[in-house]
């Protein structure tokens, strides 16, 4: 599996804000089958994140892990700067979260369901509800349990977004949305993020939408955090190289910086990082093979690193 | 305040005629204790109404609350405070209240009464909560039983003694402690079953409205699961082995019906025979049950699978379209044969679990004529289960409607079980018996058929249902 090489550190005179999220050597396994191998991962402040990973990589456990909402079996996780052994605390009006799939309250009414969970928050932008479920044309006189699975997860997202917490999570939040209201999700998603010290950590399979929200990602492999970066810095760094001669390959050329590499017929594919094109083009001449470089889009990049 | 009154809204919003039937409960209570004298009398009929208002009460409150303590919920600011000041004023509105008044009347006993109030809905909640919380009064039933001297002399004793007020407030509140100890708690959760299948004993259970699985019952399931995985492998190798309609039929069942092979059906009886025993020996000390309406109840209880499969159908409409392709049937109707052929099983596994019932019934009740009964449990089981199973395929589709179709097919088992004794005491086995089984037989038979037929004719769904 590749792996990417660590970044050189930030100057030491660039102020960091505090993390709002800092995790530290933290497991869970169901029955046995470990999913979290002692994540260490630090979200910083102000950021849209997108956890990435593949099908059953343990990116929902993880976010809920992160809240409180799943037992941990060893590990910290600070939220806020405090220690979250489980749900509690005055930050709780500060998170919002979007589960994967919306099991609550079948029986209850939507407009209902928001009146019972703003009772709850010292802050609520009624203004900004109604006005979301006027767009997204949700009827508050209808039961939950009748709502479709997109429109459950609209709920979920307006009732996450009404506090206007300083900490969104979201646990593929776009997964049961039409185009539509994907595009509308993502607009107040970036509306809320005009707002400083506002923080997304949401995962995803449709990586435009972290494109256009020019997130950081975060890559959640073998149980593990692999990296988090800005996704500018990951296009700008990383690169693809296809080299090809009619004499094929036997195995793929030695140069530093190879991140994965594969090849297939007269064709050798390499994911580079760091490597200049001079330096491309010169192992092209001693290969005598031709060279085309191309940047991979997020999407490429998932499927090579994830 | 805001939170504790959505708190509070919340379980007349899920069950609107509990809320009302409650609260009237507690009107009239207070109307008793004020308006009759002498008051000791207000009082006791007042407490009595009360204290069963308050169980019901408090049993639908622990349901609510059971489903709304899921782990998100625990996400929403100061949850367990709001739920805490939202215990306090429920135990004000149901206890405190009432017991200020009896005191201010001049009321005798009325602390007391106050505290057997508040047992009363902390027994309520806890058995909402947790529902082996109710074996914790089977000793008192037991020792009610087995020594009723001795359990009258108690309680005369514990009317005098000072130590019973807080021995009774430190019951209810290990109860409270019991309740909301595991509903508090945030856990994994466990894997679904098989929307087909309850695993409570009842089999009448919805999965959004069961009580939290305790420690045994969570070891049941294992085994059952175990079982149903070995019963698939076997099913499987023998469709590999030499495939045809009769194998890929019990194939179909051990996926739409997991724990209705034989070894689970054997274990579930033998469960049920267990607990039906000790309860009955132990708990009941073999009082005198009239043998009609043990008959009867054995037929009720195998009969509370079938609504099952109707929710259970609906539920699993998306995940058919997976099994329909999979089948790759010539025709629709084909398909739906498939599906109710696999279905029928559930009847003649009705029927043996109403004899098994029956049976254990006889030896418990030392039934004076166990021939009758079982016969007569066989006709009825078999009639009845057909009709369910009819009516639950093809039946109505809201909740409502499947409940009341579900009672009018009880109440008609029910009184064709009464009417079977009747007519076979009367008539005698050939004469009696034959003509249940041509009424009864005949009628399920009917049923059946034209549901069936009305099956086949319906296209399939597969259509996510809502809840």
């Amino acid at each position: 599996m590749a792996t990417l090489l660590p970044f050189p550190a930030p100057p030491a005179s660039t102020a960091r804000p505090a993390p709002v999220l800092r995790v530290q050597g933290l497991r869970k396994a169901f029955e046995r089958r470990e999913v979290l191998c002692g994540v260490d991962w630090e979200v910083p402040t102000g950021r849209v994140i997108g956890l990435l990973g593949r099908n059953g990589a343990g990116k929902t456990t993880l976010l809920r892990c992160l809240l409180g909402l799943a037992p941990v079996d060893g590990g910290t996780i600070e939220l806020f700067g405090e220690p979250m052994a489980e749900p509690g605390g005055e930050r709780l009006h500060r998170v919002g979260f979007v589960p994967q799939s919306f099991e609550l309250f079948p029986w209850m009414k939507a407009g209902a369901y928001l009146d019972f969970t703003a009772a709850f928050y010292a802050r609520w932008n009624h203004a900004l509800a109604g006005r979301l479920l006027r767009e997204w044309q949700l009827d508050p006189t209808q039961k939950i349990g009748r709502l479709s699975q997109g429109q459950r997860q609209k709920l979920a997202i307006v009732r996450a977004i009404a506090p206007e917490p300083d900490l969104l999570v979201l646990d593929e939040p776009v997964a049961s949305l039409d185009p539509q209201a994907r595009r509308a999700f993502m607009g107040e998603l970036l509306a809320l993020m005009d707002a400083p010290g506002k923080t997304v950590i949401f995962s995803t399979h449709i990586t435009a939408d972290l494109e256009r929200a020019d997130a950081d990602i975060a890559l959640l492999r073998d149980g593990r955090i692999q990296f988090t970066r800005p996704l500018a810095e990951l296009k700008s760094r990383l690169s693809r190289a296809i080299l090809s001669r009619p004499a094929g390959w036997t195995a793929p050329p030695a140069i530093a910086g190879v991140l994965k590499s594969r090849v297939a017929g007269a064709s050798v594919h390499l994911l580079l990082e760091d490597v200049p094109a001079e330096r491309l083009h010169q192992l092209a001449k001693d290969e005598d093979a031709s060279l085309r470089i191309d940047m991979p889009t997020l999407e490429d990049l998932f499927v090579e690193l994830a | 305040m805001k939170a504790v009154a959505q708190l509070w809204l919340l379980p007349s919003r899920q069950m609107p005629l509990l809320g009302v039937v409650a609260h009237l409960a507690w009107l009239t209570a207070l109307a008793c204790l004020i308006g009759i004298t002498p008051r000791a009398e207000g009082a006791s009929i007042g407490a009595g109404v009360l204290a069963m208002g308050s169980w019901f009460w408090h049993l639908g409150l622990a349901s609510t609350l059971r489903g709304a303590c899921q782990p998100e919920s625990f996400l929403l600011p100061a949850f367990r405070r709001h739920l805490a000041v939202f215990g306090l004023v429920d135990a004000t509105i149901w206890v405190g209240l009432p017991v200020v008044v009896a005191l201010a009347f001049g009321v005798p006993h009325a602390l007391l009464g106050g505290t057997l109030l508040l047992l009363a809905a902390a027994m309520g909640f806890a058995m909402g909560v947790e529902r082996w919380i109710s074996l914790l009064f089977w000793p008192l039933l037991v020792l009610a039983g087995w020594m009723p001297g001795l359990m009258v002399a108690i309680v005369h004793d514990a009317l005098a003694s000072p130590m019973t007020l807080p021995l009774l407030l430190l019951v209810a509140a290990l109860l409270l402690r019991l309740a909301l100890h595991p509903m508090l708690r945030i856990n994994d959760r466990p894997p679904d079953t098989s929307p087909l299948e309850g695993l409570s004993l009842g089999r009448g259970a919805t999965s959004d409205n069961v009580p939290r699985r305790s420690a045994l019952g969570r070891r049941f399931e294992g085994w059952f699961d175990a079982i149903a995985q070995q019963s698939m492998e076997r099913a499987l190798a023998r469709y590999r082995e030499r495939p045809g309609t009769r194998r890929r039929r019990v194939l179909l069942r051990r996926l739409l019906l997991p724990h209705d092979n034989p070894v689970a059906i054997a274990l579930r009886v033998a469960i049920m025979a267990l607990f039906a025993t000790l309860y009955v020996v132990v708990a009941l000390h073999r009082q005198h049950f009239n043998a009609t309406v043990v008959g009867a109840y054995a037929v009720l209880i195998a009969l509370a699978r079938f609504p099952q499969v109707g929710r259970g159908m609906q539920r699993m409409r998306p995940n058919l379209a997976d099994l329909y392709l999979t089948m790759a049937p010539g025709t629709r109707s084909q398909y739906q044969q498939a599906l109710a052929d696999a279905l029928l099983v559930l009847v003649p596994i009705g029927t043996l679990t109403a004899l098994a019932y029956t049976a254990l019934g006889i030896v418990l009740i030392r039934a004076a004529q166990p021939g009758l009964m079982l016969l007569v449990t066989l006709i009825v089981a078999t009639g009845g289960g057909l009709v369910s199973l009819a009516v639950h395929l093809i039946g109505p589709q809201g909740a409502v409607g499947r409940q009341v179709v579900n009672a009018v097919v009880l109440m008609g088992t029910v009184a064709m079980y009464w009417a079977g004794v009747w007519a076979v005491d009367t008539l005698g086995h050939v004469a009696g018996g034959g003509l249940l089984a041509l009424v009864v037989l005949g009628f399920g038979l009917g049923v059946w058929f034209a549901a069936q037929r009305e099956y086949l004719r319906r296209d399939p769904c597969f259509d996510a249902p809502l809840s």
